[in-house]
């Protein structure tokens, strides 16, 4: 049987859409691996920004000149630079951070303990700022109504301007202290029980996330509107739950997805404070920790690894983003 | 004819009253720190009045742990924070622009692709980590603050800066200046900077807030001015160890904060309707 002209173009399409997803998934590899490479030889690098000798800085002015060589020769900084560069290099593929210079601990094992709950906080906040930023955007974009974009806009830019950690203050002083409904401090690690000691910061990241998700998904819900597509729902009759998510919010995902991905850098940052505010035991905790005892290897294990997971991230984000809307061209 | 015009003139400009209320509200805060410290029969950072006391006609509000006036230290610290927040956005924006722009302009491409490859490295790293991390190795202070958001954050102007130099590089009027035999350097400041700057100088004022904010973090954590300068985030840390029992102390500093923050907010988005407004006439 022969082929008709329409299906050869189909088939050609098809290979040729294959073909293009191959190569944008090969070349956002190789971007990442780059990328990653880079973050590493920063994260070793950033040590040596570092005013006079780390080690002697580290352990004080009393230490003896036995004490400093000794510690000098245990994190190999007697050796030359490409050779220090090559142990940390090879160390981190056999998942070797270095040593903590004072609780004896394995960075791996720092991070391993406390990257969970951090993790855990983040999770909780994309969860409810999608939860939360869906609704808002449609509503605003479906409304007709003038007053509603411009106190839609008002609150949103307002908000992103708020210090979360001063909000995460406030909200203690009246979720914790006044209402009693949130813990001050301390944390459980089992999984339902632990959600009692995570709302609240992960409440006030919203603060910031869920303005930002609302404006982008609510800018390209206002494009999708404008599209013939839409017309044709509403004319067909679609059913609601339909015509919202096929018609309205699928098209309109992909910038959203690949701004969340970015986003979960500014989390990590955000997550930090509310670990140090509501004594979480999280990762960002351990670096303010290693941060005031000049905890040199931890602070700098924390940093690639968090510089890793934003890589990793938007890798995800970028192809999710193109699998959802195809007709996204990257850079 | 006569009829249209008036009508144009009544009309409010897209984005005036965001505009209006920014430099309002901003120009309120400067103008309180600038008589409030000098009127103020209390100093700054001298104890000596009850500790802890709440707000009344006195001092309005309140005191902190240590017996100072809030009233006077919260708008003491208006140009430490502000100016330290706009010397950490200066910095960067007129490094990254220039390097950016060189970037964008110059056709080797081996120095091309590895400074770009340092800056897509350094634009990996959350932000706030990345200079937390910085501190930990300068050490702490606002100067180190200054420079730890310098190194981080002029990655992330020259990126706009390089992708908007490429561009501009192949305007006519680049084309034009060249064929008259300007000079390159010239041609870099005269012609090519002012554009690419117009890009960056926009991205400048909505980071301007994150740095504001940024600023007033560090402190907070321990890693910005040293005691007893006042300083919003410095305030903020020191109130929130008694703030069941006080709540003051660390409330207004936090609200400054959030007015600072907001003015530039409003700023921001009044200058993009009105630059919005400008592009599609």
């Amino acid at each position: 049987m022969t082929q008709l002209p329409t299906d050869i173009k189909e088939a050609e399409t098809k290979d040729r859409n294959k073909l293009a997803l191959r190569r944008m998934f090969l070349g956002r590899i190789v971007r990442s691996l780059s990328v990653s490479f880079w973050v590493m030889v920063i994260a070793f690098l950033m040590i040596r920004l570092s005013p006079g000798d780390p080690v002697r800085i580290a352990l004080g002015a009393e230490a003896t000149e036995a004490a400093v060589t000794e510690m000098r020769h245990k994190l190999g900084l007697d050796t030359s630079i490409f050779s220090q560069f090559y142990h940390y290099f090879t160390g981190i593929f056999s998942g070797d951070l270095g040593m903590s210079f004072f609780s004896g601990l394995s960075v791996t094992n720092v991070v391993g303990t406390h990257l969970p709950v951090t993790l855990m906080i983040i999770g909780m906040s994309i969860l409810l700022g999608i939860i939360l930023a869906i609704p808002i955007a449609l509503f605003v974009a479906l409304s007709k109504n003038q007053i509603a974009t411009y106190l839609f806009r008002a609150f949103t830019s307002v908000s992103l301007a708020l210090p979360g950690f001063f909000l995460a203050l406030v909200g203690l002083l009246f979720f914790g202290t006044t209402l009693n409904w949130a813990p001050a401090a301390g944390y459980t690690g089992a999984f339902p029980g632990n959600l009692h000691f995570l709302w609240l910061p992960a409440v006030v990241n919203c603060g910031s996330l869920v303005p930002v998700l609302s404006r982008v998904l609510h800018s390209s819900l206002m494009d999708t509107l404008d599209e013939e597509f839409v017309e044709t729902g509403v004319i067909r009759g679609v059913r609601k739950i339909r015509f919202y998510w096929s018609y309205m919010l699928r098209p309109s995902l992909a910038p959203t997805v690949v701004l969340l991905s970015y986003m979960v850098g500014v989390m990590i940052g955000g997550t930090v404070i509310m670990e140090t505010i509501f004594s979480l035991p999280g990762i960002g905790r351990e670096l303010i920790t290693a941060v005031d005892s000049r905890d040199y290897p931890v602070v700098q294990g924390i940093v690639m690894i968090f510089g890793l997971i934003v890589v990793f991230f938007s890798f995800i984000g970028d192809l999710l983003g193109y699998l959802l809307d195809r007709r996204v061209t990257l850079s | 004819m006569s009829n249209a015009k008036t009508k144009k003139k009544r009309q409010v400009r897209e984005g005036s009253f965001g505009l209006y209320t920014g430099f309002g509200m901003m120009g309120l805060l400067i103008l309180a720190g600038l008589i409030f410290p000098l009127i103020s029969k209390y100093d700054p950072n001298q104890p000596g009045l009850v500790p802890m006391s709440p707000p009344d006609g006195k001092t309005f509000f309140g005191t902190d742990l240590l017996g100072r006036d809030v009233f006077t230290r919260v708008f003491d610290a208006v140009f430490i924070d502000l100016g330290t927040a706009l010397v950490g956005v200066a910095i960067p924006l007129t490094v990254g622009t220039i390097i950016g722009t060189l970037l964008g302009i110059s056709k080797n491409k081996r120095v091309n692709s590895l400074v770009g490859s340092i800056i897509d490295g350094i634009n990996a790293f959350p932000f706030l980590i990345f200079v937390i991390a910085l501190i930990a190795f300068i050490g702490p202070g606002l100067k180190s603050i200054i420079l730890a958001l310098s190194l981080v954050n002029w990655a992330r102007y020259a990126r706009i800066a390089r992708t908007r130099a490429v561009v501009v590089n192949q305007q006519g009027y680049v084309e034009a200046a060249r064929i008259l035999g300007f000079s390159k350097v010239r041609i870099l400041f005269k012609h090519i900077i002012p554009n690419v700057s117009s890009e960056t100088r926009a991205y400048a004022l909505s980071d301007f807030i994150i740095v504001i904010i940024a600023v007033a973090a560090l402190s907070f954590l321990g890693m910005g001015s040293p005691p007893p300068q006042a300083e919003w985030g410095a305030m903020i840390r020191d109130g929130a160890q008694i703030l069941t029992l006080a709540w003051w102390p660390t409330i207004f500093p936090g609200l400054a904060l959030c007015w600072a923050g907001v003015s530039v907010a409003f700023i921001a988005e009044g200058l993009q309707r009105r630059l919005r407004e400008v592009n599609t006439k």
